[in-house]
């Protein structure tokens, strides 16, 4: 448990900013966002500053506000390998790193993904989080993150006193991310491989922010793999999502994943799942999440695709807000948030008022 | 019984012939059922009793169902009807299962047991069965299934399993000597030689234990690293509950109480030529002696003989395995020359022999980083294994009988 001023970056994102509302909401943290762009909606409670992570002055800035966490979540997610986003992801997060060094700060937590192992013949069925970085080349959000985990693991090193957590999320599902697995699995067109089923490992988004924030406010050092605890075979993924069984021979996709990939193509459609992540299994081993970082996501992998197909079969009825907005299952999750929050608040006696802020 | 595989579905057979396992639901567990009927037969009760526990057993399923799906209406009851349906489902039994309990259901039909209310209860059962079975695929189709954390399906299982007995019992032949020495429960480690060209001895060794042993356990085996990398194939073995073999894979199998069968041979042992037949291969690094000392696992030496004989492989083709990535590919009397049916094994006399187990809880856990009692170990295994195999050999009078 933590107090202080924490500093999540990236709050311009989906992520960034669902994680600083619940931490503004729900705890006693001074909580300041960095990112170029405002977040899109206002979050009651945050100190938002303009500032970019690849900013020269980012160090004075910890230093000065004397931060105590930060939580890194400034990703700039592309399909194909980018060298804006390269720019953005690799360096920006060594460049923070070097800064929370540099100004002292005590923990830093990452967001990453189990990707980063890749998906390869020769895997375990569970994968611990010592196993080698083997991820895709082809996926520029694969290949970044694999950048990224390789520099923490020599930063690690020379910054023995920082506590680095990095939390490795199996693909992400739900109603509202914009993430490579819900594209996939939106997408009509998109196909399984002839006679390969592996086995998959999900999460709901609402768990990846759960998850994020527990590790900011509890301090667990180290990897941690982040999943539902019900892997399943894509085959079932996709029946539960609501897709139709097409398949193609497999050299087919990884053929046309290399002739889509090339300059010419660029700005053409690109598969959101790398060729290799739906033909052999990548999934994480999660015995650190229960032990050492005691977490336990509050949607299996099953309900999070059922909601995800309930929310897909009435976007062809009505526009999006208002399935959000009719989502019962979506307010009650509100309610309870609010009423946490609330709870706290009177139990700290801090803050006493109630917030307009909607707190995902 | 497991408890992991009964979790799913429970294999046993009532007195009715049917399988509950159409009934189970994943959260319930329906092995207390047939404990009553292994008690019934050791003091062997009179058929009075029997029938008796037979109708209580009926009740309960009925009570299951109705508990399960309040919905289901089953369609009007005739006697006829009820024959049909039966001999309809027997078919799906498999060999003497089949035939048994068509005979039960036959006494059991004609005068034996007049009570209607027993037979609307039958009747109910059956048709909730039927149902089941043929929304199978369809439920497949719209995920509406359910695997365990490695993948087993055991719906897949209960289909393949007609072909895997029929090879069992008619093709091969199988002699199964030492059955007993599987424990009925918890952990174990199965190590056999392995031969072939394909893997068939492990399939040979998870039909034996599923069908003969007392506790009908699936054997999970560990399949070498160039299978995941072929379609159908590779996702069919996850399905029946098989997994790569890798050190973790069957630390963490055996951990959870799972029976592991491992086959230490590898390539050099599946893909040896005819002339080398039943000369077991080097036996690897000794990853399965760790594993068995990291979860004190008892090690249960296996043989089979006659899978040598399934394919005459005379020579090794390296062009042909570069192509197509395989590890090896043999050249028989029939293959490639014939294709396809090049690869129909050939129906030779099967024999897998189990041995006495070798326990290891006299070693620490931590034995496991002990280099020369592991290669110590490893021989011994290997030994026994050679043994097993050489005295089943100076036995067997015929390749094919």
């Amino acid at each position: 448990m933590i107090d202080g001023v924490v500093v999540v970056t990236g709050v311009g994102g989906y992520w960034g900013s669902r994680v600083a509302s619940r931490l503004a909401t729900e705890t006693d943290l001074h909580v300041i966002g960095l990112d170029a762009q405002p977040p899109r909606m206002e979050i009651q409670g945050l100190d938002y500053i303009q500032a970019d992570v690849r900013n020269p002055l980012l160090s004075k800035l910890l230093a000065a506000e004397n931060v105590d966490t930060v939580c890194h979540l400034a990703f700039l997610d592309t399909l194909r390998p980018s060298e804006t986003a390269f720019d953005l992801n690799v360096l920006g997060t060594a460049h923070l790193l070097g800064a929370c060094a540099e100004a002292k700060v005590r923990k830093v937590v990452l967001k990453s993904s189990t990707a980063v192992y890749g998906a390869r013949p020769i895997n375990s069925a569970f994968l611990t989080e010592d196993a080698p970085f083997r991820g895709s080349q082809r996926m520029g959000y694969i290949r970044d993150m694999v950048e990224i985990e390789s520099f923490c693991r020599g930063f690690r090193r020379e910054a023995p006193d920082l506590i680095l957590t990095i939390l490795r999320f199996a693909h992400i599902v739900g109603p509202t991310a914009d993430t490579p697995m819900n594209s996939y699995l939106r997408q009509p067109w998109s196909p399984s491989l002839l006679g390969f089923d592996p086995m998959m490992q999900l999460i709901h988004e609402s768990d990846v922010v759960a998850a994020l924030v527990h590790a900011v406010y509890f301090d667990a050092p180290g990897l941690f793999n982040v999943g539902a605890e019900d892997p399943m075979p894509l085959n079932k993924v996709r029946g539960l999502a609501d897709k139709p069984p097409i398949a193609v021979f497999h050299p087919l996709l990884y053929w046309s994943m290399d002739l889509l990939g090339r300059r010419a193509f660029r700005g053409s459609h690109y598969p959101p799942i790398d060729a290799d992540y739906v033909r052999y299994p990548c999934v994480g081993d999660l015995t650190r999440m229960r032990r050492d970082l005691d977490f336990r996501p509050h949607y299996t992998a099953e309900d999070a695709l059922r909601e995800l197909a309930e929310h897909k079969r009435l976007a062809g009825q009505m526009p999006e807000s208002t399935i959000l907005a009719q989502s019962a299952e979506r307010l009650e999750d509100i309610i309870e948030q609010r009423e946490r929050a609330r709870e706290h608040r009177v139990r700290s006696g801090l803050r006493a008022g109630e917030g307009e802020e909607d707190g995902r | 019984m497991g408890v992991e595989e009964t979790r799913v579905r429970c294999q046993a057979f009532t007195r009715a012939g049917a399988q509950c396992k159409n009934l189970a639901q994943p959260e319930s567990e329906y092995c207390h059922l047939h404990q009553p009927r292994a008690q019934g037969d050791e003091h062997g009760g009179s058929d009075e009793e029997l029938r008796q526990e037979l109708l209580d057993e009926l009740a309960e399923l009925t009570e299951r169902v109705q508990d399960a799906t309040p919905a289901y209406q089953p369609p009007p009851f005739s006697r006829q009807r009820l024959r049909e349906l039966v001999e309809e489902l027997v078919h799906r039994f498999p060999g003497e299962m089949g035939t048994g309990a068509r005979e039960q259901f036959r006494d059991l039909l004609n005068a034996d047991l007049p009570d209607k209310e027993a037979l609307k209860g039958f009747w109910y059962v059956l048709n909730y069965t039927a149902q089941y079975q043929a929304d199978v695929a369809k439920r497949h189709v719209a995920g509406e299934y359910d695997t365990d954390e490695w993948g087993l399906d055991w719906e897949f299982v209960e289909a393949v399993r007609p072909f895997l007995s029929f090879l069992y019992k008619a093709y091969w032949r199988v002699e199964t000597v030492g059955l007993d020495k599987i424990p009925v429960e918890g952990r174990a480690l199965l190590v056999a030689n392995h031969s072939g060209q394909l893997p068939w001895d492990g399939t040979m060794i998870t039909t034996a234990v599923l069908t003969d042993h007392p506790a009908q356990r699936l054997v999970r085996c560990l399949y070498a690293d160039w299978i995941p990398r072929l379609p159908f194939f590779s996702s069919w073995l996850v399905r029946l509950g098989q997994t790569l073999e890798t050190e973790d894979n069957g630390t963490r199998l055996l951990e959870q109480g799972h029976l592991v069968a491992v086959f230490p041979e590898g390539d050099k042992g599946i893909g040896k030529l005819y002339k080398d037949r039943y000369q077991l291969a080097r036996f690897g690094d000794g990853g399965f002696v760790r594993m068995a000392l990291t979860t004190q696992s008892s090690i249960i030496p296996v043989s089979v003989v006659g899978a040598e004989e399934t394919y005459i492989a005379l020579a090794r083709s390296r062009t042909l395995a570069t192509v197509t990535g395989l590890p090896y590919v043999p050249i028989t009397p029939r293959f490639p020359w014939l294709g396809l049916l090049g690869l129909v094994p050939l129906p030779s006399k099967w024999y897998i022999d189990v041995g006495e187990p070798i326990a290891l809880d006299r070693f620490g856990s931590d034995a496991a980083h002990n280099l020369v009692l592991v290669a110590q170990l490893t021989d011994h295994v290997r030994n026994a294994v050679q043994d097993m195999v050489h005295e089943r050999l100076a036995q067997r009078r015929s390749v094919f009988f």
